[in-house]
């Protein structure tokens, strides 16, 4: 395996080690991009919710905050609302709402209201390892509120820690608590809420790739984006391609054919690999600089003929590919397009800026943009 | 009903034959699918799109549907369908979107017919009703299904399945109005197309996405589904709730699924990673596909059975830009390879064992289970296939017991209890230990122990004692110990099939006979002690003290009253005192056998002992000094072969013992793999002691660190409570003299004794000395102390 590593100069600060800056230290021209999406006021809020110790603060941190599955065994039980504003450090432009355990809907303090309105995805954590009986209870108790609050919140469910399930259980448990959830929610006349049921555990990637699915319902540009990456790959020979926030390793976005665990992780590590190397040798002496800026780029190849090429899209999102060794000989094809590819990537992102009349005319455009002939002539 | 049978009478009239065969596409396919009557075949790719025509012996290439100068992104197709009813209809899914169908009775170049762009998402598949020309059904990316009738400008009903991407929808093949539909989520949702508001039935299926299904041409009920999970499950819907009624575990995440025509319990698969091969399972055999095919050099994308009545042609597209059409006959058959011989322990040490009949019956020294002759053995018969020639598959199976006492390890944890390993003379720990392993009924070792006594001890001071009862019938308890040694080496190599109840009897069998003989032996020695010069020539040591005699007297089980005879003969002894040894002897024997094992080495040895001992008074043979070291290497090829058997306890318990005599002759790490396994083992059965005792004697420094690592002692002050820094017993931080004496005012090196009231104390021998006087405490704090 050799890894070729391009580092630009940077600027930025970095102190934690093992955790991710919150800010990038971006050049000042691209700030614009995402700076002026949104304020913070009317940014898409994901819940976490659930009783306690299902392992919300944990989920939270593993994603987000890159600590390591085995730490989160100290983390003591949330005791207030905790907001984590992660808009400045990664594309997933949504704030986390950690909820502890033990708040009560009834306690007329809590303003459903306010905590419900403008939320894009509530995430119900299960304790699969747990009786889920009272969880369940809870579920459909938070789940009618704040239906009734706002009908357009996505309801995902999240069973947690199956680690510890086998298999057949892990199936079981999963049609128990849908069958149990779906009754309820028939007896209160409430067919039309949905819920989405994921099996999870943050020791493996499954609660990457969920909270991927997550994020993915609550983008618009989502079937823009696909597009373009489908079109991006057939036209470069690539088998896989994940659109990640580097930050959480989240993938916002793949082309549509079906995502193997395997290629998952293995784009997930390479994005670590990545971002330790650039750590260890890209930030200036004096620990100034970052990890991941415009001229991030690496090329990994396995030796099983695979080689794994990561590019930088915008401020917080990589495009991380898996090709054979073969389609890598036609490399200037592969970064005209990607040109191109990034070129409509940033236009989607202004689209959504615009009013919402602009958007549908011009989404259409960006997918026409390839000039990239797949037999490697037009290079 | 009227179409079926003349799908039927084409078969019979233009009989389908061919060979295995393949062609080279330009581009990787994705999906493939044939016309009704199976002399054409569609390939669909993301920048493929072609017709095949099916001959005898080659695929011909007929027509090129991506055509037009600028390809537009409608041809980048995922799924591909051609209709069974119209010859002329096709359709593909688009990756951007669309529904596209293709009319090839069109005069034109481009034959596409219609284009539906309803879906936002790529659209993973197209599924044509079987009976109804007009009927179309996608699938996406986006989670909608919909319906569209081809004489229509769009589609007719979209149903929201809303658990993400739709990955395969089938048209069921009995029920008109019945489709199901698989979902990333795991999910597996059955529609009525009448009905497109709610699904009729859902279940989770699968752990992460279902991939694929594919409902049983003849059986209405099946439904078969394969996934992420690597599973294919075949389901019966017929019932209320689906019933999982197989499942095949495959060895990679299943991509296609399709039944076999004609044949009942016969499903293909082919994989999305990893494996390129293309099976046929058998699915009441989940353990071994019925028949592979290997030829792809990548991921196979699309399978098809070439007719829906022909189960002998499967055609396949791969990833490597290949279309291959297979033979069933040429299919390689896994089962053939497959090692018909199966072993398995149960939980309690129980054996199964499967073999081919022929194999059990004709081996006739293997008994099966005595007991089992009405369950075993069980024979598995494969019914022989009419069309197929499957390999006829017969095996029996039986199942031995172990009683649960020779498998227990009782005798560990005794021998590991009782074993001396230092603190006495070593002849003592030697004597000591073979008793100790006579009377755990294993001879083996108990003689070995017994021979390293004779080979260790002073030269001078050797009196074997078991050569005092060999001296007339010596040669039994040897016969007993090669017996032994024979069983052994037998147990491993039969694989220890008939460990069943007898074994432990044969065991004390071997025994008793060997134990009784020593015993008469003895009785017979000490009875003609007094006359009998070769006996008496035996115990040729003055030296000999009375922990020796004791030894002996363990050793040979005599009784203590008869204890003075052997005294007797030692005033006798000290006139033959300088009789010669048998080095020499010896030293032949060892050079005519270089390779005997430790075991039987150490038994010749025995032998010139005896025998010198029968001719002893014409012609000694003894040199008074044999060097110990003499038989270092016996010792090591020994303990080897314990350590080898398993009997890792022996080997180190003898490092141990010999200490210095042997250590320079095994190397170190060697002898720090047994000390850790055994002191692993001795954890695990809690013989926490012994573990340490032996952690404490060994001489290997990587164990006797052992202790160090795992201990920390924390030692804080007593007057601040705050951690002592190791220097001296004055506190750092209050610089006072830690645990003070109350009585004498020093500091208490040895034995500290303090009271829990108060925490005052001091040497233990001042504090007794003081509350003989008063029941205060000494300090003067005035508590009343209390010492237990």
């Amino acid at each position: 395996m050799s890894i070729q590593y391009e580092d630009p100069t940077l600027a930025g600060s970095y102190d934690v080690v093992g955790s991710f800056p919150k800010s990038f230290g971006y050049g000042a021209e691209e700030q614009d991009l995402e700076e002026n999406c949104s304020t913070s006021a009317d940014k898409p809020r994901i819940l976490l919710m659930g009783l306690r110790r299902s392992g919300k603060s944990s989920i939270q941190k593993v994603v987000f905050h890159k600590m390591s599955p085995n730490e989160t065994l100290f983390l003591e039980s949330t005791n207030k609302i905790y907001k984590d504003d992660i808009s400045s450090s990664s594309f997933v432009n949504f704030q986390i709402w950690d909820f502890p355990g033990q708040v009560d809907f009834l306690d007329p303090t809590f303003d459903s209201e306010m905590i419900f309105k403008g939320t894009g995805a509530l995430i119900f954590v299960i304790d699969a390892q747990d009786d889920y009986v009272e969880a369940l209870e809870r579920l459909h108790l938070t789940v009618s509120r704040a239906y009734k609050v706002n009908p357009d919140i996505n309801f995902e469910v999240f069973i947690h820690k199956v680690d510890g399930l086998s298999d057949d259980h892990k199936i079981e448990t999963q049609r128990d608590i849908h069958q149990r959830t779906n009754d309820e929610l028939a007896d209160a006349n409430l067919e039309k809420l949905h819920l989405s049921l994921y099996l999870t555990s943050i020791y493996d990637h499954s609660i990457f790739e969920a909270f991927s699915k997550v994020v993915q319902k609550l983008l618009p540009q989502l079937p823009t984006l696909e597009n373009l990456l489908n079109i991006f790959i057939s036209h470069s020979g690539i088998e896989k391609a994940f659109l990640f926030d580097v930050v959480s390793k989240i993938y916002i976005a793949t082309d549509s054919s079906p995502v193997d665990m395997q290629s998952y992780e293995l784009c997930c590590d390479m994005i670590d690999v990545v971002i330790d190397v650039s750590c260890i040798y890209g930030l200036m002496q004096d620990g100034s600089g970052c990890a991941y800026d415009k001229e991030s780029s690496a090329i990994i190849r396995l030796n099983n003929s695979t080689v794994l090429y990561l590019k930088e899209v915008t401020k917080f999102l990589a495009l991380v590919c898996i090709l054979r060794e073969e389609s890598f000989e036609r490399k200037g094809l592969i970064e005209y397009n990607f040109h191109c590819f990034r070129k409509a990537i940033h236009e989607v992102f202004e689209v959504g800026n615009l009013p919402q009349g602009a958007r549908s005319s011009s989404n259409n455009l960006t997918g026409l943009k390839y000039a990239g002939a797949h037999n490697g002539s037009a290079v | 009903m009227e179409k079926m049978s003349r799908v039927t009478t084409a078969l019979g009239s233009s009989a389908i034959s061919g060979r295995t065969m393949f062609c080279h596409l330009d581009a990787p396919a994705n999906a493939i699918s044939v016309c009704r009557d199976a002399s054409q075949v569609v390939v669909a790719g993301r920048n493929i799109f072609k017709i095949y025509a099916l001959e005898e012996d080659q695929f011909v290439e007929k027509l090129n549907l991506r055509v037009g100068r600028k390809p537009s992104l409608n041809f980048s197709c995922a799924d591909v369908m051609w209709h069974q009813m119209e010859e002329n209809l096709l359709a593909t899914a688009a990756t951007n979107g669309a529904v596209v169908t293709w009319n090839l009775g069109k005069p034109s170049r481009n034959k596409q017919d219609q284009l539906f762009t309803e879906h936002k998402r790529t659209v993973n598949k197209v599924c044509f009703h079987p009976t109804e020309v007009y009927m179309l059904l996608s699938g996406s990316q986006d989670g909608f299904m919909k319906c569209f009738d081809l004489r229509k400008k769009e589609s007719v009903s979209t149903f929201s399945g809303q658990s993400e991407s739709v990955r395969d929808v089938q048209f069921s093949m009995k029920d008109y109005f019945t489709f199901a539909a698989s979902f990333e989520n795991g999910n597996v949702q059955l529609w009525d197309i009448r009905r497109p508001d709610r699904y009729e039935r859902m279940f989770t299926a699968h752990t992460g996405p279902v991939f694929c299904c594919d409902w049983h041409p003849d059986d209405r009920g099946w439904l078969a589904t394969g996934g992420r999970d690597k599973m294919v499950k075949v389901w019966d819907m017929t019932t209320n709730r689906a019933k999982e009624i197989f499942c095949v575990q495959t060895i990679a995440s299943v991509a296609r699924v399709k039944w076999r025509p004609e044949k009942k319990f016969h499903l293909a698969t082919c994989s999305m990673m990893v494996d390129h091969n293309i099976y046929v399972w058998d699915v009441r055999r989940p353990f071994i596909p019925f028949a592979t095919f290997e030829e792809h050099k990548d991921v196979t994308t699309g399978i098809v059975w070439r007719h829906q009545h022909d189960p002998h042609f499967l055609l396949s597209g791969s990833k490597d830009s290949t279309l291959y059409q297979h033979m069933f006959k040429d299919a390689t058959r896994p089962v053939d390879k497959a090692n018909p011989e199966g072993l398995c322990f149960g939980l309690f040490g129980d054996l199964a064992f499967a073999a081919k009949e022929s194999l059990i019956s004709s081996d006739s020294n293997r008994k099966p289970y005595p007991g089992g002759d009405r369950r075993y053995p069980i024979f598995f018969f494969k019914k022989p296939d009419q069309t197929e020639q499957f390999a006829h598959v017969s095996s029996a199976l039986s199942v031995f017991e172990t009683d649960l006492d020779s498998n227990c390890m009782d005798w560990f944890v005794k021998t590991a209890q009782l074993y001396l390993l230092c603190g006495k003379p070593f002849a003592e720990l030697c004597d000591h230990n073979a008793k100790v392993a006579r009377e755990l009924k294993r001879p083996q070792v108990s003689t070995t122990w017994t021979m390293l006594r004779i080979m260790f001890s002073d030269p001078a001071n050797l009196t074997p004692g078991p050569n005092h009862p060999l001296s007339k019938l010596g040669t039994l308890p040897l016969m007993n110990s090669f017996n032994m040694k024979e069983m052994n080496s037998g147990m491993g190599a039969e694989s220890r099939l008939e460990r069943s109840k007898g074994e432990s009897r044969q065991d004390n069998s071997h025994l008793e006979p060997g134990n009784s003989l020593i015993s008469n032996n003895n009785e017979d020695n000490e009875e003609t002690e007094g006359s009998d010069g070769q006996a008496e020539y035996m115990f040729g040591d003055a030296e000999l003290d009375d922990d020796d005699l004791y030894s002996m007297e363990h050793d040979n089980q005599t009784e203590e009253q008869e204890y003075t005879l052997p005294q007797e003969a030692f005033q006798l002894r000290h006139e033959i005192m300088d009789n010669p040894s048998a080095p020499e002897h010896l030293q032949q024997d060892k050079a005519d056998s270089p390779h005997v094992s430790g075991n039987e080495a150490e038994v010749t040895c025995l032998t010139p002992i005896e025998s010198f001992s029968l001719i002893s008074i014409s012609q000694p043979l003894f040199t008074p000094q044999l060097p110990a070291s003499f038989f270092c290497p016996i010792v090591r090829e020994m303990l080897s072969y314990y350590a080898e058997k398993g009997d890792v306890q022996m080997a180190v318990s003898v490092l141990i013992v010999l200490g210095e005599r042997i250590r320079k002759e095994i190397d170190d790490l060697t002898q720090e793999h047994w000390y850790t396994s055994y002191i692993d083992l001795l954890q695990r059965f809690e013989l926490w002691n012994v573990s340490n005792e032996v952690i404490k004697l060994s001489t290997c420094s990587a164990i006797t660190c052992l202790n160090q690592t795992s201990t920390t002692l924390h030692i804080n002050c007593s007057n601040c409570k705050r951690p002592m820094s190791n220097r001296g017993w004055i506190c750092d931080r209050c610089h006072q003299c830690a645990s003070v004496c109350a009585v004498c005012h020093h500091v208490v090196k040895g034995l500290f004794v303090w009271c829990q009231g108060c925490n005052h104390g001091g040497h233990l021998e001042h504090i007794r000395n003081w509350l003989k006087s008063s029941a205060h405490c000494p300090a003067g704090c005035g508590h009343l102390c209390e010492y237990t």
